[in-house]
């Protein structure tokens, strides 16, 4: 009886009583601000930030001392393909393309939240991701976001945007926005009736089924945003043209000529997704890239959003690393933080996360040192105020093998 | 642009090699061509003052000079007073280091841009090819050797691709602008062999032909072993070029670079090595080091890592971030530890990369200093190349390879503000025209503007 007795008391409390947490003594970077607030506390409950001060006079379940650590919202990756793959080289292991759909092939119901690079990823420092779809195609997909906190109920925002490129199939560029213009008049017209599709005499090879245009019908209804990798100057500016012509919300992911055309991705408010890491020409389309790319793009007012290599989901936390390269190289640290966090958010809609605001969800990191440095590491990870477990499949591994004197 | 890496490892693989000078008398060859024809000005009398230095030998000096003379180092101690013409700079506030050395690079042979007509990194088209030498791809205006200069990098060594059991011979090179490679080579380098275990040469040749499987690889390098000790022991067969490289193997002047990511077949290769009487230098990637470190360590074996790459493929999986630091640590500290890139990004920051390492390494209960860490880039890559009687650290007699920097190198925010090769700057972070482009550089963006 008495174990009854506890049980409904407990039940109870947690029906009741909220959960309350409250870090004291941190440095905060809220992304509200430019700068680092020294001495911060931050209240949250029930999973919520309620309260972000100094010196807070409240009582919590569970009170952190944070004392010379930074606090700053848990990082977002803005792309790659986690959840999605195992091991890049084996198909077997992928579940992130599609053959048979193409702008309307969703990741959303692939995401395996069980995936040894989540727990990796989030102890590397990102909280959430958008996943993206990988293809050759036109069009790869709709990308989804997902919290890394490995339960089930993952998703975040399911279908948020458009994938494609203009690199298809070996075709010119300009022979892809050529198509990419027919198919998106195509869509225009199209109001779910197949027969429909015919009058617009796509060349042979190229067959969209209502699924598709559905999904593109969402990009040009600004909906949802078209992500576009693209590299080249004069390739950046035909895209920008596209965009404006059809009406739509462009994002640019690469765009490593693009300090060529800081002007026209600012007056066209262009997000971009940079991989700062990335300086090597390693094709004729990209011989303007360098390191000082974001800088010059900030300068000129145009929002960034930060990125491993997009080849490099296993380690798409490395996002870190890149964001202090750009730093290094005249970024400033308040917007390599926001690049790789609330301009994430922002650019995609995801709600309620991004930034350390009150009523947002309380994902949030508590770093031992600089988040940008390459020796700092996360000590506590928090998703809507639950501390998540600093376990990875490699911390075990390496335990097994390691001696310690 | 990592994907140079990937594309290279997953579509041609790599592997490595090396070149011998080897003291039989077979008609026909000779050891007086392909040498290196480096030759560096004089630097005069330079004088390093007042940085912070890395010694490279385990030392570490919080204010010292280092005096050059004539390309090489010639003291290094406090207050050393300086001849008339000598010319000064000031490291004050600065970290000084050895010059970086990437002991895994594809430089010249993967170049930037990554072309179809350039792709020369790997003669995939059997899976025994000792006979090719990296340096008879090496394209000597590739984008990515400046920019491997201004991270610090003064001495490189090419491999060829792991698509083979044995993929030909290494080639060591001075990160100096140069019309020829031969401009390039460091002097009297020993040769290098490249040889790699698992998926990629069992990967390649299709299901018809060995190697499909890692037993038939295997198989593979036993089989050319047994024909190298009866070419060594025959000084009157016909010439082969094949069996040359394998006999410099066999008689100690070529070195073993050998790709290999699993602990099992590390121990595997290292049989057959016992098998044939030859040595391993070095185990290139080897993810798995840190389950046989001990192993390592007891035969002199290095370990040439990243900090934290895994997963493009399986034998990639069981990656560790404390892999460099648990090999380092091996048997009381013996193990020989190395920080590679593979790759025209990472080779620009394996300042980065060690520190990776080395924090995680200190954050699983090692005790690892700068000090030590930045062996990892520098004394062991010299070590495991056989230069480290030239290169590799800073003390008297020594090349004068060194790199001073803005900041505390194992930090993000570091940057390179001089390299000095061979005594003589190369790099000047105060200088808009440095690095000097390539060839390739010159009116790439527009007719009066350079790439860089």
């Amino acid at each position: 009886m008495k174990i009854v007795y506890t049980f409904l008391a407990v039940t109870l409390a947690n029906f009741l009583f909220s959960e309350s947490l409250l870090f004291k003594n941190a440095s905060v970077y809220t992304g509200n601000a430019d700068e680092v607030f020294e001495d911060h506390d931050i209240y949250v409950v029930n999973g919520k930030i309620v309260e972000i001060n100094k010196d807070l006079d409240l009582s919590a379940d569970k009170i952190i001392n944070a004392e010379g650590k930074i606090i700053t919202a848990g990082f977002i990756s803005p792309y790659s393909h986690l959840g999605l793959v195992e091991i890049n080289m084996l198909a077997e292991t992928r579940d992130d393309s599609s053959s048979v759909y193409s702008a309307g092939f969703s990741i959303s119901q692939a995401f395996n939240p069980s995936s040894t690079l989540i727990p990796y990823n989030l102890n590397g420092g990102l909280t959430s991701a958008i996943s993206t779809p990988s293809g050759n195609g036109l069009f790869s997909g709709l990308g989804s976001a997902f919290s890394l906190s490995g339960e089930n109920e993952s998703l975040l925002l399911k279908d948020l945007a458009l994938y494609g490129s203009i690199e298809a199939g070996g075709e010119s560029k300009a022979a892809n926005l050529l198509l990419m213009e027919d198919i998106f008049e195509l869509t225009r017209a199209f109001n779910g009736d197949l027969d429909k599709i015919q009058d617009h005499a796509l060349p042979k090879s190229f067959e969209y089924s209502k699924r598709d245009l559905m999904a593109i019908k969402r990009v040009l209804s600004k909906e949802i945003p078209f992500v576009v990798p693209v590299n080249r100057a004069s390739d950046i500016l035909s895209v920008i043209e596209f965009s404006k012509n059809q009406n739509i919300r462009l994002v640019i992911m690469g765009a490593a000529e693009g300090w060529r055309v800081a002007k026209q991705l600012f007056e066209s408010k262009t997000p971009v997704i940079l991989e700062p890491i990335n300086n090597l020409p390693t094709s004729f389309d990209n011989l303007g890239s360098k390191l000082e790319n974001a800088a010059l793009l900030n300068k000129a007012g145009v929002r960034l959003l930060i990125s491993s290599d997009r080849w490099e989901t296993h380690n798409a936390y490395l996002s870190r690393q890149g964001a202090g390269i750009a730093v290094s190289y005249g970024l400033p640290w308040n917007v390599a933080v926001n690049a790789l966090t609330k301009n994430v958010s922002e650019t995609f809609n995801i709600p309620d996360r991004g930034s350390l605001t009150i009523g947002h969800e309380a994902d949030l990191i508590v770093w031992d040192a600089d988040p940008l440095e390459v020796t700092s590491f996360a000590e506590q990870i928090y998703i809507s105020g639950k501390l998540m477990p600093s376990n990875t499949r490699s911390l075990m591994l390496r335990d097994r093998y390691l001696k310690r004197d | 642009m990592r994907y140079l890496f990937i594309f290279s490892l997953f579509f041609f693989l790599i592997s490595c090699s090396s070149e011998v000078f080897d003291n039989s008398e077979r008609e026909g060859e000779r050891d007086d061509i392909y040498l290196s024809t480096y030759n560096p000005s004089s630097s005069g009398d330079v004088l390093v003052k007042g940085g912070r230095v890395l010694t490279g030998t385990g030392e570490e000096l919080l204010s010292a000079d280092i005096l050059i003379k004539n390309n090489v180092i010639h003291e290094i101690g406090e207050l050393i007073e300086p001849s008339p013409n000598t010319k000064i700079i000031n490291a004050e506030g600065k970290w000084v280091t050895p010059g970086i050395i990437d002991i895994h690079s594809h430089m010249g042979v993967y170049a930037a841009p990554s072309l179809r007509s350039n792709s020369d990194g790997n003669e995939a088209t059997s899976p025994v090819t000792p006979h090719v030498w990296a340096e008879h791809s090496v394209w000597t205006q590739d984008t990515q050797m400046p920019l491997a200069l201004k991270g610090g990098i003064t001495t490189y060594h090419v491999l060829p691709g792991s698509a083979n059991l044995f993929g030909g011979r290494g080639v060591t090179l001075k990160n100096v602008w140069s019309k020829t490679v031969q401009g390039m080579k460091f002097p009297e380098a020993p040769y290098t062999l490249k040889m790699a275990c698992g998926e990629n040469p069992k990967r390649v040749y299709g299901s018809n032909q060995e190697p499909s499987t890692r037993m038939g690889n295997v198989a593979g390098y036993r089989a050319a072993w047994i024909k190298a000790k009866e070419y060594k022991d025959n000084k009157n067969a016909t010439r082969d070029l094949k069996l040359d490289t394998l006999e410099g193997v066999l008689n100690g002047e070529i070195l073993i670079q050998n790709h290999c990511y699993r602990g099992e077949e590390m121990a595997i290769m290292i049989d057959i090595s016992k098998e044939f009487n030859y040595k391993i230098t070095t185990f290139h990637h080897a993810i798995e080091a840190y389950k046989v470190a001990d192993m390592l360590a007891e035969n002199g074996i290095c370990a040439a890592m990243w900090a934290d790459w895994w997963g493009f493929k399986h034998e990639a999986f069981d990656m560790v971030w404390e892999n460099v630091a648990i090999v380092d640590q091996a048997m009381g500290g013996s193990g020989c530890a190395i920080v590679h890139s593979d790759s025209g990004i990472g080779i620009q920051r394996l300042n980065q990369e060690a520190a990776k390492a080395m924090a995680a390494g200190n954050r699983a209960g090692f005790e690892i200093p700068r000090k030590r860490a930045i062996k990892w880039i520098t004394k062991n890559p010299a070590k495991a190349l056989g230069i480290d009687d030239r290169v590799g650290t800073l003390e008297k007699g020594k090349m004068a390879d060194l790199v001073i920097w803005d900041s505390d190198p194992f930090s993000v925010y570091a940057k390179t503000e001089i390299v000095l090769i061979d005594g003589i700057i190369k790099y000047d972070h105060s200088d808009p025209n440095s690095p000097k482009p390539t060839d390739f550089e010159l009116g790439i963006i527009s007719p009066n503007e350079n790439r860089l």
